[in-house]
């Protein structure tokens, strides 16, 4: 390791007077579709910069996980995550904040969807998945992982590893849909949002796919904000970016994350994601 | 124990030794096929395929946002991402010989880009110093020991011609470095496109670069758009001589440094943090909070210690040995194909035995398929074949065999043929293939470490190899399991390349130039 060490020192040297971050730096992954994401977000943040009056940036990020980073190193003030990528940050940085949730998030949900040729019924009671293949989503997502993991292991009583006859982790929402389609998995969980876009697409057959189960509620995306935003930005702050984020009614800024509104949210609101990532050994 | 099988023996003399590295490793492949999970399960398909074919049939090369940036970006790390590497590798090349430099420089070179990139993004956050420091390290320790082979290989006998109180410097330069010029641009040459490839492939977790763009198109099934971004990227990596010009470097270089993105001020306490408390187990982190505060600590180091034992043993049971089988399945099954598919491939381009046209179209495909991504083709068998290891060692073998068939077929050019050359399969198995075989192994070997390296970024689609457990490692914010399971993966990495190398350089030691 003597060059990491080597090699920061020389960084140090190099880069210390470089610029001290006094932007306001936000990111944000939306649920479905995750292209031109600079040009959508940029809007956005224009549209803060105007309410907050400082100057506001947008950084494009790849996976939650380096959300939650960029979050935890105060490269970025304010993240866009999901249930559980934002309960890991507020974890990880004490003091942090839930301060606002899309109007769906109060009530979000996963569906369970199966290729035809399993001939699984839909129903309101939990199907016997016993020895089918299963994909899930990205290993992060609360709608694609976390939840649809706690509700199979509390609906059968037993590890999804001894369910299921063969896991996967599809990387995406859209992708799980693709490869259930395909048969690549029998069956997969899938955010309801990214499902019912795509049906209206006409991207799904629903003659070889169709929803089998529909999740109970639970709370999911929510804006998070570091807490020491006060005292960097002035006195208020806080407040401030969540009263600009529940005032966005452009409904091209909103169609960005996609949510119909924003609404207010608390880290209280977060403590069954929490309790079930626990649950499910996600988090100690 | 495999040297000792591939020694002659007085029993089996009629069987060579290149026969009998062959079979062994047909054998071996054979017994790893059958443990692999190679099942088919794909219902239905086509329809998807169809939409990956009509991304073909008509990319769309506007899709991209900062498409010309992500160029460039992919460009600029690679190029800055080489300079560090030969500035840090060159001098280390001359000290190589000694042992734990050498394990030095196998430890670093064994862990693959994107997990230093994932280390990095720790400490320096979304930064174009991960980027670039990520291509750096590994290929610094690859430039360490091939430039040392290159020195150890090249002739002495300047050095004893020169006057007779020549000063250090001058001997140095004319002796020895003037010898091994040539073949050290040449190989700098083609690490720059394999940096090319690596830096295209750091967009994948984050950095800007074109991968950035291509994995999330194809992970959303945007093939337009897919499809445009893999062909430029195609196209950049197969028009390197002509825009990679020894004058133009220093003029790319001011512009690669001019251009890069803004670096984030680097915070000395998260380095800190992240090497006093991120990468150590949860029971340590504890107690350092606990020292700090002065509190009396629940636990006695007795318990600690024991609590580490059951941390460490279940790590290592439920994650590190089922990763490193799989990892080791797919590598030499891998293997195995790679060499039928580079023999086959390298046959079937050779001029004199297929004909000028065909032969060229062979290697035309032969550039593309080198090109591609394993990750994309990975990508498209899933959906033919499903989800088990099959398509996966179909990928790499295809990547990697067409890439030992490219570099064998123009070693055939080489290759002079008799009079009574008679076109055909039998005259090109007597004349050429005992000339080009040799070295064609050797190559096929050294991939070996790299498809080893390679079988990370299939873990990342979802192949329970080790590394889709780091990566869940890390999306699981648990830096500590992500070191240990990359210290493993470097450990199996030195260990199977100390392997290979047993069973070959002790033939062969002199046609390895040429061969990384």
């Amino acid at each position: 390791m003597s060059f990491v060490r080597l090699f920061t020192g020389l960084a140090l040297l190099l880069l210390a007077p470089s610029v001290i971050a006094t932007t306001f730096t936000f990111t944000a992954i939306p649920d479905e579709d995750e292209s031109q994401l600079r040009t959508r977000f940029d809007k956005v943040a224009l549209y803060l910069e105007e309410k907050l009056g400082v100057e506001v940036k947008y950084v494009p990020v790849k996976s939650y996980s380096a959300a939650v980073t960029a979050f935890r190193n105060n490269q970025v003030q304010l993240a866009w995550f999901g249930g559980l990528s934002g309960v890991q940050a507020r974890r990880l940085v004490p003091g942090s904040l839930a301060i606002a949730q899309g109007y769906e998030d109060q009530f979000f949900k996963s569906y369970f969807i199966a290729h035809a040729s399993t001939e699984i019924i839909p129903s309101d009671s939990f199907p016997n998945l016993n020895g089918y293949t299963f994909t899930y989503g990205s290993k992060n997502s609360t709608s694609g992982r976390l939840m649809p993991q706690f509700f199979i292991e509390r609906n059968l009583g037993k590890n999804s590893k001894d369910i299921f006859k063969r896991i996967g982790y599809s990387g995406d929402h859209s992708r799980t849909i693709a490869q259930v389609q395909a048969g690549v998995y029998q069956v997969g969980a899938v955010n309801y949002k990214v499902w019912e876009t795509a049906l209206a697409n006409g991207k799904v057959d629903l003659n070889k796919v169709s929803v089998i189960w529909e999740s109970p509620a639970y709370p999911d995306y929510q804006w998070t904000i570091r807490g020491d935003v006060d005292a960097q930005f002035g006195a208020g702050f806080s407040e401030k970016v969540t009263a600009t984020l529940i005032g966005m009614k452009d409904p091209e800024l909103l169609a960005s994350f996609p949510r119909q509104s924003f609404v207010p949210a608390e880290n209280l609101d977060y403590e069954a994601v929490e309790d079930v990532a626990k649950a499910i050994g996600l988090i100690d | 124990m495999l040297g000792q099988v591939l020694k002659p023996s007085k029993q089996f003399s009629f069987v060579g030794y290149w026969k009998k590295v062959t079979l062994m490793l047909w054998a071996v492949t054979l017994v790893c096929f059958y443990f692999a999970d190679t099942e088919i399960i794909a219902l239905d398909p086509w329809s998807e395929l169809l939409l990956i074919g009509q991304g073909f049939i008509a990319p769309d090369f506007f899709a991209t946002e900062y498409l010309l940036q992500a160029l460039w970006q992919t460009v600029s790390f690679a190029l800055l991402g080489i300079l560090i590497a030969l500035i840090l590798g060159a001098p280390l090349a001359l000290v190589y010989h000694k042992p734990y430099v050498a394990a030095f420089c196998a430890f670093i070179r064994s862990i693959h880009e994107i997990f230093w990139a994932l280390l990095f993004l720790q400490i320096f956050g979304l930064s174009p110093l991960t980027g670039i420091l990520a291509i750096a390290l590994p290929f610094a320790a690859t430039f360490a020991r091939v430039f040392s082979d290159i020195l150890q290989q090249s002739p002495i006998t300047t050095l004893q011609t020169l006057p007779h109180g020549t000063d250090r410097v001058s001997r140095y330069l004319y002796g020895r470095l003037a010898h091994v010029l040539v073949s050290v641009r040449a190989y700098v040459r083609y690490r720059f496109e394999c940096a090319l490839r690596s830096s295209a492939v750091l967009g994948f977790v984050g950095m800007p670069t074109l991968g950035f763009y291509l994995e999330t198109a194809f992970r959303q099934g945007h093939y337009h758009q897919g499809a445009a971004l893999l062909m430029l990227f195609i196209a950049l990596i197969g028009t390197i001589p002509y825009w990679c010009r020894l004058k133009l470097l220093p003029f790319y270089f001011i512009l690669a440094i001019w251009a890069l993105p803004e670096i984030p001020n680097i915070d000395g306490a998260l380095i800190w943090r992240f090497l006093s408390q991120d990468i150590l187990p949860p029971m340590f982190q504890n107690q350092t909070f606990q020292s700090h505060g002065l509190q009396s600590s629940g636990m006695s180091g007795a318990e600690i210690l024991s609590q580490f034992g059951d941390w460490l043993i279940s790590l290592l049971s439920e994650q590190a040995l089922p990763g490193i089988i799989a990892t080791l399945l797919l590598a030499v099954a891998a293997l195995g194909m790679s060499h039928i598919f580079a023999l086959v491939a390298s046959a079937i381009s050779d001029k004199r035995l297929s004909g000028g046209v065909i032969a060229q179209t062979n290697r035309f495909l032969l550039l593309i398929l080198r090109s591609v991504p394993e990750y994309i083709f990975a990508f498209v068998f899933m959906l033919l074949l499903g989800p088990s290891m099959l398509p996966a060692i179909l990928a790499l073998a295809i990547h990697n065999g067409a890439l030992i068939a490219y570099l064998t077929v123009r070693h055939a050019d080489n290759v002079a043929v008799s009079a009574h050359f008679n076109h055909k399969i039998d005259g090109y198995g007597y004349e050429v293939l005992p000339a080009i075989y040799p070295n064609m192994m050797a190559l096929l070997f050294y991939r070996f470490e790299v498809i080893l390296r390679e079988t990370a970024i299939l873990g990342m689609l979802g192949i329970a190899t080790l590394g889709f457990y780091i990566d869940s490692n890390f999306a699981e914010i648990r830096f500590n399991g992500a070191l240990v399971l990359m210290f493993v993966t470097a450990l199996l990495n030195i260990a199977v390349d100390i392997l290979s190398r047993r069973v070959l350089y002790s033939k062969n030691k002199g046609q390895l130039a040429c061969a990384h």
